[in-house]
């Protein structure tokens, strides 16, 4: 089976402070990755480097068979055009939905397809309600992001990246910013998107939601990673001390 | 410094040992100007008359600086004893100050350059354009005759300048400034014969007869001494009809009503009107311009690359730390120089507009700042290129941000465009200070004047208000 993500080597630094030592990661079509780790640990920044929010200093990553490679200088036009296609590829939720304040609910999702992938209106407005009702918020297409709760906003960012049509979802902590009684209805569209075999990379300190829907757990420290395996073998147990010291710290907060 | 009103002037003169006079050294050659050669000091034919008049009445003289077109106004409040400034003795300048018997015979002069032929009489004027000093005779002259292209101008070096540079036709102005400046303009001539005699008059408040009388003793003396001739001939003022000052005989004048602009407001609303189409006219292209220009500045400042950036502040930050009057200055009577001749309503429009483009870059700059880092990321994430994010984005959220700073520069900029008047545009308060200086109902004028800009202005904030408050996607309006 053809990997949909390939990551070589990628290392990462903010001035002098290093925060990925050579990561490099394969992940099948159709897997759940689930990355956790202590806050600052470089697994936001990963997830950024994978769609190329941030540039990377060395490495090379391919989404759905699109590749790039780490560059000093400006890129050239081709370049450019090879970055957003793969950013159209890999659809990014955020922590904080950003979502756009001055566009009803409707025309956040349709905005890219229109503007980036030349969709004709009806089709894209179409596609939006259908996506729309699968998070559950059909009856919100015209209201403004500034009139939903935290978890419709999420909830319609997730509609926002699925209308690229991409290859894979990313997820920087979706649930952080959420009172605990909004995050349920985050999760559950995301199982959802799990079960209908989205390939997804989540940032997360959600461990319920990662030994349940997760395929794959990867424990990310000081830029590294510590040790992966089945949410089974993390969970109940994990190998390496740092890996369980992680887990005990935070199993003992959400209990 | 004031003085008292009802109080005797002479008798306060003598007592504080000064005499101060009121006139306006900017480009008041031959009259009073700073000497070229020594710019601390003053010369100029009424320089030295004010100084043999005060020795006459045993005092010193003292200037006190103040626009041509202001100075009867600023007599009639105390600012100074007199007006000794080319002041014509005419029926206008007598309903509302004493003048005094003249002190030196005048004509008006026509001035063209040296290649123009035909335009030696009045009457030849019509259809040319011709630049004239604001408030002046020669303005009157050009009015009442009508057909004539008019410029006003705020000084005489102006005038000669776009006469020069082929803006005007020709020039038509009191004889003595024509002497003084076709010495230093060897492309102008005096187009035909002078015309149009009149007198000069010192100007006293119409209480102080008794320093009326000291003065009008005071020139007959200096004329009968030969003190007037050889100070005239030092400025080759002395001519032939300087020997009708001895015989001259004061008309009586027809006393006339005040003329009350609220009251006749028929006549003057139309006149304010005109002027106002033109500051409608003028602050609308400028805003448009200062507007599309402003948002080049801003997204060049903010997203452009190296050099740009640094281009784009450094407009900014010269144009905002110069004065406008200047920049209008520049572009009008310092372009022609390199071979761009602007008239004067491009040149006011792109002056203004130029300048208020620093001012909207500013704006516009904060507001694109003032949009989330998140927004740009979610926009490139979906895949969009930087410019359609900065467009579809970036900039829609930026609008309501800087709606009140734009609407407070769009109305300063309004009131602002009152001074492309320096640049010979008749904007609405040029025609105000047209009116008040000829009917001196400074009250009645200003108030329709500043009802005019009010009317104006307030819509535009209104307008102003509702879009802010339509951008405000929901925040406060739930459905």
């Amino acid at each position: 089976m053809a990997s949909t993500i390939l990551v070589e080597n990628l290392t990462k630094s903010f001035g002098a402070n290093r925060v990925l030592h050579g990561i490099s990661l394969e992940q099948d079509r159709g897997e759940v990755l689930i990355l956790i780790g202590p806050s600052g640990c470089g697994k936001s920044t990963f997830l950024r480097c994978l769609n190329q929010m941030e540039p990377m200093d060395s490495g090379r990553v391919t989404v759905a068979g699109i590749s790039f490679e780490a560059k000093a200088g400006p890129l050239s036009a081709l370049e450019r055009q090879q970055q957003r296609k793969l950013r159209t590829l890999a659809g990014m939720v955020f922590q904080s939905f950003n979502l756009f304040p001055h566009l009803t609910v409707l025309r956040n999702i349709t905005e890219a397809p229109i503007v980036v992938r030349g969709l004709h209106a009806v089709q894209a407005e179409e596609k939006a309600r259908a996506l729309l009702a699968k998070v559950g918020l059909a009856d919100r297409a015209n209201y403004y992001p500034a009139q939903l709760s935290g978890g419709q906003q999420q909830r319609v960012a997730i509609a926002r990246a699925l209308a690229m049509e991409p290859e894979v979802m990313l997820f920087d902590e979706p649930t952080s910013a959420l009172d605990p009684e909004l995050r349920d209805e985050v999760l559950n569209v995301m199982r959802g998107l799990a079960r209908e075999g989205m390939t997804m990379i989540v940032v997360t300190h959600e461990m319920g939601f990662a030994r349940e829907v997760g395929d794959r757990v990867i424990f990310f420290d000081q830029g590294l990673i510590i040790e992966e395996g089945s949410p089974e073998e993390i969970f109940t147990q994990p190998k390496k001390e740092r890996t369980r010291e992680f887990l005990r710290k935070v199993l003992a907060k959400t209990t | 410094m004031l003085t008292g009103h009802a109080a005797d002037t002479l008798q306060a003169i003598r007592q504080r040992g000064t005499l101060t006079w009121g006139a306006d050294a900017e480009g008041g050659a031959p009259y009073v100007f700073i000497d070229p050669q020594e710019p601390t000091r003053m010369v100029g034919f009424e320089f030295d008359l004010a100084d043999a008049l005060a020795a006459k009445l045993g005092v010193k003289a003292r200037l006190v600086q103040n626009s041509w077109d202001g100075l009867v106004p600023a007599l009639q409040r105390g600012n100074f004893d007199i007006i000794l400034n080319g002041l014509e003795i005419t029926d206008e300048h007598r309903q509302q100050i004493a003048l005094s018997r003249p002190y030196y015979a005048y004509a008006q002069q026509i001035v063209t350059r040296k290649e123009t032929t035909g335009l030696t009489k009045l009457t030849e004027l019509k259809g040319k354009a011709v630049g004239v000093l604001a408030a002046s005779v020669a303005q009157r002259l050009l009015e009442k005759m009508g057909g004539a292209d008019l410029r006003v101008y705020p000084g005489n070096v102006e005038s000669f300048r776009d006469l020069n540079n082929r803006r005007l036709d020709a020039v038509l102005l009191d004889l003595p400034i024509a002497i003084y400046y076709l010495t230093k303009e060897p492309g102008l001539v005096a187009s035909g014969a002078p015309f149009e005699l009149g007198y000069y008059g010192i100007g006293v408040r119409k209480t102080d007869g008794k320093l009326l009388e000291a003065l009008n003793n005071a020139i007959e003396a200096l004329l009968a001494d030969g003190t007037l001739q050889r100070i005239y001939s030092k400025y080759q003022l002395w001519d032939e009809r300087q020997a009708k000052l001895a015989s001259y005989h004061e008309e009586p004048l027809v006393s006339q009503t005040p003329v009350s602009a609220l009251r006749d407001w028929r006549k003057y609303l139309p006149l304010l009107l005109r002027g106002a189409l033109v500051t409608v006219e003028i602050s609308s292209l400028a805003m448009i311009l200062a507007v599309a220009a402003g948002l080049m500045l801003a997204l060049a400042r903010l997203y452009g690359v190296a050099p740009l950036r640094w281009l784009a502040a450094t407009y900014i930050e010269a144009i905002r730390g110069t004065p406008l009057l200047i920049q209008l200055f520049m572009i009008y009577y310092g372009l022609p120089n390199v071979g761009i001749r602007l008239d004067a309503f491009t040149a006011a429009v792109l002056g203004l507009g130029l300048n208020y483009a620093a001012y909207e870059a500013e704006n516009y700059r904060a507001g694109l700042e003032a949009v989330p880092h998140g927004q740009m990321e979610a926009a490139l994430a979906l895949g969009m290129t930087r410019a359609q994010a900065v467009r579809r984005i970036i900039i829609p959220q930026a609008i309501r941000i800087i709606i009140p700073p734009v609407t407070n520069d769009f109305i300063a900029l309004f009131k602002d465009s009152s001074l492309v008047s320096v640049i010979t545009m008749v904007e609405l308060t040029k025609v105000y200070g047209m009116l008040a200086t000829t009917t001196y109902d400074y009250i009645g004028l200003g108030l329709m004047t500043a009802a005019l800009y009010f009317a104006l202005s307030y819509p535009a904030s209104l307008l102003a208000d509702r879009l802010e408050r339509k951008l405000r996607y929901g925040l406060h309006h739930p459905r």
